[in-house]
Parts: structure tokens; C-alpha cells; sequence
């Protein structure tokens, strides 16, 4: 085991320090300690997503996650979850369109389990996977799929947008949930042999963050996962490159029973991980990133032509990341009134940029964002996997906030003029099927029996999660 | 069939070391000098600091014909004061990185600030500013029903709060409060003005009925100060106590089908109403629920989702709805998720075997034990942050629970029997006594759904 580097802190990472490792198998190692709450996170991120599947096998890489809770050599059936929940831990599994990821979020001392658990199934998934698994999760996904997307209005937005915005044979244009003719043709062959090809020491990151002894912690990663063999002949996805803009304006109108009117769309913007991303993510966040955004000002404030506006930013490495536009309109508005004022908005923000006040605000929301997200030690593993993964630096998760806090407004002005374009965008258009007036309607109410359903709390759209 | 085993090399599973302690924290309590009550909780590393206000402007104390009236003052609270516009209130929160979210529920209106620990100034500045002197700008208010009107058919569109919905429109007689939505509807959020608006503010808002929660890391900062700058200027008469309207409900086994016809999935959800916490069988009672129904290895889930496959997950679950300092309160009891339409039947059917086997047999020694051990071992996990700290600090005061409260439940948590928590479960679910709410294609459930006699079956239309 070769000990890696240790960096200091520096400004902006609020005094967050991480240390690097690396196995013998090429099991990366990314270690941060921190002892205000007795709580440890285990975070393991393999590099495979959604984008590495191949044609007719759409959602492979989500349907593999859930099969990974299905027990391994050592755990029998449900055991990884009875076992961690036991332990007073919580759990889940995520699949996006780049990586997927497990975590375990547990009382301090009960660490050591995690690390068993999750070196369990990479090394002898094989051992216990079986039909029966494989039949039963492929019901459960199904039915995952028709909760969070089939069942809902507008559940498959984001679906239909992403086949817009990358085009057919592109690895991004299909999302992670998969379609279900590929989730029935999926087969158990299939299953073991993304295993075997994405599934090694060598082609994941884990991180151990919060109140642990380093390098006891260490001893235990060694000996658990330090005999699983490395393998290689991971086929490196196709390739995500594309021009920068797409070059003309991309539309969809879909007639559904549907609430009310929609205008979606989404802008190709940089890739993650470059100063122009961070810009863009300034950028959306002036124009529809709060209710004190231009967007929300204009449309909801003093149009009054929607019930809700706003821009968000689905960060991608491999590919262009997607500026996020939703607007609902309000009563009878139709939508070539609210593309109107879009446009003129975003025309003007090209032109002039944001202000000085603009810039301030945005910058303390995004700042505000990160201290959420490295303020709990589940939140900081997956950053830390996510930039030693991406990026292959877990440090600059540490700086991200930095980053963000020195792009100047001339940067944010560039990205907006050379992306935020009509001819840079796929529109999705929602139109009622049957437009009759609501009788009646009462509010529903208790979001709250939503929320108890771990599956529905919480996750971003372009995830999936097994629980 | 399987695979030969790999050829890692294996290890017995690890014991646990040893804990370290850990505590539900305790907070400090004063009172400002306009009779605020003030809970406090230095949480080291917590830089968001999480606030929490409580009004005592609870749901039944909406005028006749103008439910949602609450609900539209609790949303303009952070549409300008006598300082700030509507777009500047809302520029200077961004400012400050703060967020300020505002809800009515049955027991009062609770608002949620969230700062950085660096801007906490500001950010009481800005809250109180909004509970002092709110403007209630008629164009403003007039927007926002305009928005809430235009929310409602979106909400109506859900599945799971369309259930929500007839549940609550089942359960309590149509006279009580908590019959009706929450936030109002169509026919009385159309009648709310900004005089409605500020006569409920004038008549429920004050702050000598009122409690503020600040957790996080509050090093180098002097609250004290801070607090009586900012809230300590707010004023207003002295309030009085309000009686709590009893709690009566009707759950008679029936079932009612909301026809969504060509759904793929039916949303369930199965209810009743129980005591609240006060209830000296509560913590039994989340024990055993969460045996029946509180995760994927639950009872539930292990026939609906891990053997059968019908569904994304079922939970089971207990809510208070509203307390009352002397214990006559009530909290809503409930199973829910959504199964594919197909399996609606049969879902439900394997559902109440599920009950019937647990009320013959009881739970488990091993289950209730697993049960103690993610309850009580979580606490650390789940109030790592400022927010989560401060909302059930808020929810005791709003329970009038001690606020030693949570901090004993894990006591009582880990001293309940497995008879114990299977009496209360079983008491808490009985098979015969829920109302089921199915959202979904009538045409296809309604038959299969009969033929399994778990009580009268009805179908109302969709809107």
C-alpha cells in the first residue's frame, strides 16, 4: 500500500482536510476526518453509469445497482440492509448518467462493518446473484419507473428532453432509468457480465469521512478489499463530445392529460469541471435561480404569466452539461407569451450581464449551497468521490466554493451570450389534452406521506435509487 | 445457479467497537422582554444555523369560508415590510445565502430560516422584519392567490396527495377543520384579500404567543444581543389561550376508489386516527410500525416489493396531527405507496394477510431488536445538522412535549418489550377499522379490489 499525499487546508474549504491512498489492486482511498458527531460515512463510487450502456439495454446500470443489495458470498438475501440498519445506519444507491454510487452512513463504531459489506459485493457479487433476484428487482424497477415517471404529470419530461438535447446514438440520450421493453429483455448473463467488466477495485473510489482514526481505518480498507483482484477490459464509453451550441432550435409539443400548459427546455452548456461551468451555473442562477431571479421577477412577479419559473444545472463531465428551464404557465397564458418574455430576458442578460448586486447574490446562494452539502459527512464522501472520480483530484472538492466565488461577471456574461440562445436549446411543450376547467378542486395536502417513502425523498431527477 | 466464488480473500463479519456517547442536545430557555419565548442550541461546526418561529395561528382559526387564509399570510410574510419591497425582501435574503420558508399547518404557521452562521444577523434582521411589520401589499396578496389557484389543479394531478385528499375528506366529519385541505380551496382561496390577510395576522400573530428556535454554531456570536435587536422589536398584545377542538373520526373498514382511469399504478393509502404522542404507548407504537412498515426489510416490503414485486416500497406510518397539553390530540395512522395496476388486488390482498399474520403471531424477539437498534442508532446520523435539530425542537414546543422529550424516547425505545410493540402495533393497524383511499384505474381495480372483502367499496369520480 503506497500512503498518499496530505494537503492542508486552504481558504474556502472551511478547514476540511482530505488524505489520499491508493491499493495495490488500484483501489483509490480518499480519508477526511472530522470528530464533532460520533457518525462515519462510507461512500463508494464506481465509474460506470448509464452512459456505458449499450443499445437494447437501456437502464442495465440501475437495475445492476438494485441487484447489488441482493446479497453476495458472505450476506445472505436482504442482509447488507438488515445489517447496516441494525448497526443504527442508513443506506442507498444512486445511478446517473456517469457513475453509480453506494453509501453507508453509520454510528463510528460501527465503520468497520460498512467496509465488509461493501468489499463483500465487489469481490463475490457473483456468489449469490441468482433468477430470482434478477426477476424480482426487474418487478421492483418497473415499478420504480411507473411511481417516479409514468404515473405522474410531466414525469417524463425529463426523459424526452434528454433525447432532445443528445442526439440519437449520443451515450447520453437515454436516461438512467432505462425503458421497459430494454428493463423485461434485460437477462441475468447480462447482469454478470457488467459485473465482471465494470464491477473492480480498479475502476472505483471510496471514501471515509467523519470521526475515525485514520489509520486504523485504513488497516481495515487493506484488509477487506486489499485481495479483491484488479481486472481491466472496461471498454471506455463512446465518446460525449459535441459542439458547443447544437446549432438550431430542437421542439417537442406533447399533448397529455396534464395540469396546465409547460414550456421546458434545455441549453448545452460547458462541460463540468471548467471555469465556464462554474460561470453558466452563475449565470443560471441570476436569471432563474430564486424568487429574486430575473425570471421568477418577470413571469411570476409582474407578468403574473406563470405559477412557477426557474433554470437549474444538470452538471456533466463527459458530455455538455443541460441548463434546466421549467415554467408552468397560469391559467389560460399560452406558451409563445412566456417564450417571448424568455427570450427578451435572456437577450438583455447577454447583452448587459448580471450586476454587481446580481453577482453578490448569486455567489452567497451558491456558497450557501456548498456549505450544505459539505456540512453533513455523507454529503462530503460523495463530493469527495465525485472529484476523485471525475476529475481525479477529491481536493478540489475542498475549493469548489472558491472557484465559484472568483468568476467575474464578464465571465458570466461570455457564457451566456455564446450559450443561452434560442438556437442552443431543445423545447419541450406541454399542452392539455382535455383543457376543460378544474370542478371543485381541493387542495390535497400531507406532503408528508410522500416523504416517508425514503424511495421519494430527496433525489435529483436524473438519479435512481434501489431503496 | 451460481458462479464459482472469487478469489478474494474472506473475513468473519466485524464486531462493533465501542460507542461513543451521544445525546439528544438540550436546549436553553428564556423569554425576551415582548414575551417571546427562546430555545438555543450551540451545535460546534454547524456554520448554517437553522431558525425555527412558531405562531400560534393554528388552522381552526380560520374565519368561516377562508381556509387557505393562513397559508396565503404565512407565503406573504416574505413578500415585503415596511423596509423592503416584495423583490427587494427577496434580493436581501439571497444576499445573506439565507433561506426563509413559511407553512400553515393545523397547529400554527411555522417559518424555517436558514443563514450562515456569518450572516445570522442579517438573517434575524430580515425575519423580523417580516413578522413585525409585514406589508400585506393588496397587488401582492392578490398574486398569490392568483398562484395558489393555479397551484391546486397541479396538486390534484398528484397521485399521492389526490389520496391524501379523500382520506382526510373520509376520516373527519365535514364540519372540523381537518376534513378540509389545508391550504384552502378553489371556492375560498378566491375570496382571500389582503384585509383577510392582515385582520387573521392582527387577531393570531403576536410574540407573546410565540416561539423561536437558533441551533448551530453560535461561537463568537452574542445572541443575546442579536436576538433582542431584531425579534426583541416586534410587539403586540398579550395573547390568550385557545381551547383544542376535539378530534373525532369515523374509520369504518371501507374502501374508496378516486377513478383515474388508464393509471398504471394504483397510489394507496390506508388510514386511521390515533392518540399523539402524549400517549404512553407512542414509543411502542413507532417500534412496531416501523416493524410492519418502516423500510425495505419491514414486513411489508418483504412480500409487496422483496418477494412479489408490486410495488417501489409500502410504508407504515404515524403523524401527529395536532396535540393538546392534555393529551387529546391525534395523529394520523397510515400505510402507503403505489402498486402497479394489474397487481392492485392481489397488493392488497398479501397487505391485510400481512396485518392478520402479524396480529395472530406478534412480532418477533429478532425483529424487535433490529427495530431498537436503527431507531436508537440513528439518532446521531439523522440530527448531524442544524435544520433537523431545530425542527423537533420546534415540534416538541408545538406538541407541548418537555423538551427532554426526544432525548427519553430513545430510553423508552430501548426499554419496549416485543409484546409490548406488537400490542400497539396491532392496535394502532387493525385490520377492520382503516379506511383504504386507491388512486387508480377504477374500471381495472374496483372488481379484484370487492372480491377480497376488506369493506365497502365506492368510486368517486376524478375532478
Amino acid at each position: 500500500m503506497r500512503m498518499g499525499h496530505t494537503t492542508t487546508a486552504e481558504a474556502g474549504s472551511g478547514g476540511l482536510t482530505a488524505t489520499e491512498h491508493r491499493l495495490a489492486n488500484g483501489l483509490r482511498v480518499v480519508l477526511s476526518e472530522d470528530h464533532l458527531t460520533p457518525v462515519a460515512a462510507v461512500c463508494l463510487w464506481y465509474d460506470v453509469g448509464s452512459r456505458h450502456e449499450v443499445k437494447g439495454r437501456t437502464g442495465l446500470a440501475h437495475l445492476f445497482e438494485h441487484l447489488m443489495f441482493q446479497g453476495s458470498a458472505q450476506v445472505k438475501g436482504n442482509g447488507h440492509f438488515e445489517l447496516v440498519q441494525g448497526a443504527g445506519g442508513s443506506l442507498n444507491g444512486t445511478t446517473s448518467f456517469e457513475r453509480t454510487n453506494y453509501f453507508e452512513t453509520m454510528p463510528a463504531h460501527q465503520l468497520e462493518l460498512a467496509l465488509w459489506l461493501e468489499a463483500d459485493r465487489m469481490g463475490s457479487l457473483l456468489a449469490a446473484l441468482d433468477d430470482e433476484s434478477m426477476e424480482n428487482q426487474r418487478d421492483v424497477v418497473k415499478n420504480e419507473r411507473r411511481q417516479r415517471y409514468d404515473n405522474v404529470p410531466y414525469g417524463t419530461a425529463f426523459e424526452k428532453l434528454t433525447a432532445l438535447a443528445y442526439p440519437e446514438g449520443h451515450p447520453y440520450h437515454h436516461t438512467p432509468i432505462g425503458s421497459m421493453a430494454d428493463l423485461d429483455a434485460a437477462t441475468l448473463e447480462d447482469a454478470r457480465q457488467f459485473f465482471r467488466t465494470y464491477y473492480a477495485p480498479n475502476n472505483a473510489v471510496l471514501s471515509v469521512v467523519g470521526d475515525i482514526d485514520p489509520a486504523r481505518t485504513l488497516a481495515w480498507i487493506e484488509r477487506y478489499f486489499g485481495s479483491i483482484e484488479a481486472h481491466d477490459g472496461k471498454p471506455a464509453p463512446r465518446d460525449g463530445s459535441l459542439p458547443e451550441v447544437i446549432g438550431e432550435q430542437l421542439r417537442e409539443v406533447v399533448v397529455e392529460e396534464v395540469p396546465a400548459r409547460a414550456l421546458m427546455a434545455a441549453y448545452r452548456l460547458p462541460e463540468d469541471g471548467t471555469r465556464a461551468s462554474d460561470a453558466a451555473d452563475l449565470a443560471l442562477t441570476v436569471l432563474g435561480g430564486g424568487e429574486s431571479s430575473r425570471l421568477y421577477n418577470r413571469l411570476v412577479r409582474r407578468d403574473r404569466t406563470a405559477v412557477a419559473a426557474g433554470f437549474g444545472l444538470l452538471r456533466l463531465a463527459g458530455a455538455p452539461s443541460l441548463g434546466w428551464l421549467d415554467v408552468k404557465t397560469s391559467g389560460d397564458v399560452e406558451v409563445p407569451v412566456i417564450e417571448a418574455a424568455i427570450d427578451d430576458e435572456l437577450a438583455r442578460f447577454a447583452a448587459e450581464g448580471p450586476t454587481p448586486e446580481e453577482m453578490e447574490r448569486a455567489q452567497a446562494q451558491l456558497e450557501r449551497e456548498w456549505l450544505d452539502r459539505l456540512g453533513t459527512v455523507a454529503g462530503r464522501a460523495d463530493e469527495l468521490c465525485r472529484y476523485a472520480v471525475l476529475f481525479g483530484d477529491p481536493q478540489l472538492a475542498l475549493t469548489a466554493v472558491q472557484r465559484v466565488l472568483e468568476v467575474t461577471a464578464d465571465e458570466v456574461k461570455a457564457v451566456a451570450q455564446a450559450r443561452l440562445r434560442p438556437d442552443n436549446r431543445a423545447v419541450l411543450v406541454y399542452e392539455p389534452k382535455s383543457p376543460e376547467t378544474v370542478e371543485d378542486a381541493e387542495v390535497p395536502e400531507d406532503p408528508e406521506s410522500e416523504a416517508t417513502v425514503e424511495a421519494a425523498a430527496g433525489r435529483d431527477e436524473n438519479e435512481e435509487t434501489a431503496k | 445457479m451460481t458462479e464459482q466464488l472469487a478469489t478474494m480473500q474472506f473475513h468473519p463479519r466485524p464486531e462493533a467497537g465501542e460507542a461513543r456517547p451521544w445525546a439528544f442536545p438540550a436546549p436553553e430557555r428564556s423569554t425576551l422582554g415582548n414575551g417571546l419565548t427562546v430555545l438555543r442550541c450551540h451545535r460546534p461546526g454547524q456554520q448554517v444555523v437553522a431558525v425555527e418561529v412558531l405562531l400560534d395561528a393554528p388552522l381552526d382559526a380560520e374565519p368561516a369560508g377562508l381556509d387557505g387564509v393562513a397559508t396565503i399570510m404565512a407565503r406573504a410574510f416574505t413578500e415585503g415590510t415596511d423596509r423592503d419591497s416584495a423583490e427587494e425582501y427577496a434580493a436581501e435574503l439571497e444576499r445573506a445565502g439565507a433561506t426563509l420558508d413559511a407553512h400553515a399547518d393545523h397547529p400554527g404557521v411555522r417559518i424555517s430560516l436558514e443563514v450562515p452562521a456569518s450572516r445570522l444577523a442579517k438573517g434575524l434582521g430580515l425575519l423580523a422584519d417580516a413578522l413585525r411589520a409585514p406589508a400585506f401589499a393588496e397587488s401582492e396578496i392578490e398574486r398569490l392567490v392568483r398562484n395558489r389557484l393555479d397551484e391546486i389543479p397541479h396538486e390534484t394531478a398528484n397521485p399521492a396527495r389526490r389520496a391524501a385528499k379523500e382520506l382526510s375528506r373520509q376520516l373527519f366529519p365535514a364540519t372540523a377543520r381537518m376534513s378540509r385541505p389545508r391550504q384552502g380551496t378553489e371556492d375560498t382561496v378566491e375570496k382571500i384579500d389582503a384585509a383577510a390577510v392582515r385582520g387573521f395576522y392582527d387577531r393570531h400573530v403576536r410574540p407573546a404567543t410565540a416561539t423561536v428556535v437558533v441551533v448551530g454554531d453560535l461561537t463568537g456570536i452574542d445572541l443575546d444581543t442579536l436576538l433582542g435587536e431584531t425579534l426583541g422589536a416586534w410587539t403586540g398584545t398579550p395573547g390568550e389561550s385557545r381551547p383544542v377542538p376535539p378530534v373525532t373520526a369515523d374509520d369504518t373498514g371501507r374502501v374508496v376508489v378516486v377513478d383515474r382511469p388508464g393509471a398504471v399504478q394504483t397510489q394507496l393509502l390506508i388510514g386511521r386516527v390515533g392518540s399523539d404522542r402524549h400517549d404512553r404507548v407512542w414509543a411502542a407504537q413507532v417500534l412496531g410500525t416501523y416493524c410492519l412498515g418502516g423500510t425495505l426489510t419491514s414486513r411489508l416490503d418483504r412480500v409487496l416489493r422483496e418477494e412479489k414485486g408490486y410495488t417501489y416500497g409500502v410504508r407504515a406510518f404515524g403523524q401527529v396531527l395536532r396535540s393538546a397539553p392534555d393529551g387529546t390530540g391525534a395523529s394520523m395512522l397510515a400505510i402507503s405507496g403505489s402498486v402497479d395496476t394489474p397487481n392492485t388486488g392481489p397488493a392488497l390482498d398479501d397487505l391485510w394477510t400481512v396485518l392478520r399474520t402479524l396480529k395472530a403471531g406478534g412480532l418477533t424477539d429478532a425483529e424487535r431488536d433490529v427495530a431498537v437498534q436503527n431507531l436508537v442508532g440513528v439518532a446521531p446520523l439523522k440530527y448531524e445538522t442544524a435544520a433537523a435539530v431545530a425542527s423537533t425542537l420546534a415540534d416538541q414546543v408545538e406538541q407541548y412535549l418537555p423538551d427532554d422529550y426526544q432525548a427519553t424516547l430513545y430510553q423508552r425505545l430501548a426499554d419496549t418489550g416485543t409484546v409490548e410493540a406488537t400490542a400497539a402495533v396491532v392496535a394502532a393497524f387493525p385490520e377492520d377499522r382503516m379506511v383504504t383511499v386507491l388512486v387508480g384505474d377504477a374500471a381495472q381495480i374496483a372488481e379484484p379490489v370487492r372480491a377480497l372483502g376488506i369493506g365497502e367499496v365506492t368510486v368517486v369520480t376524478a375532478e
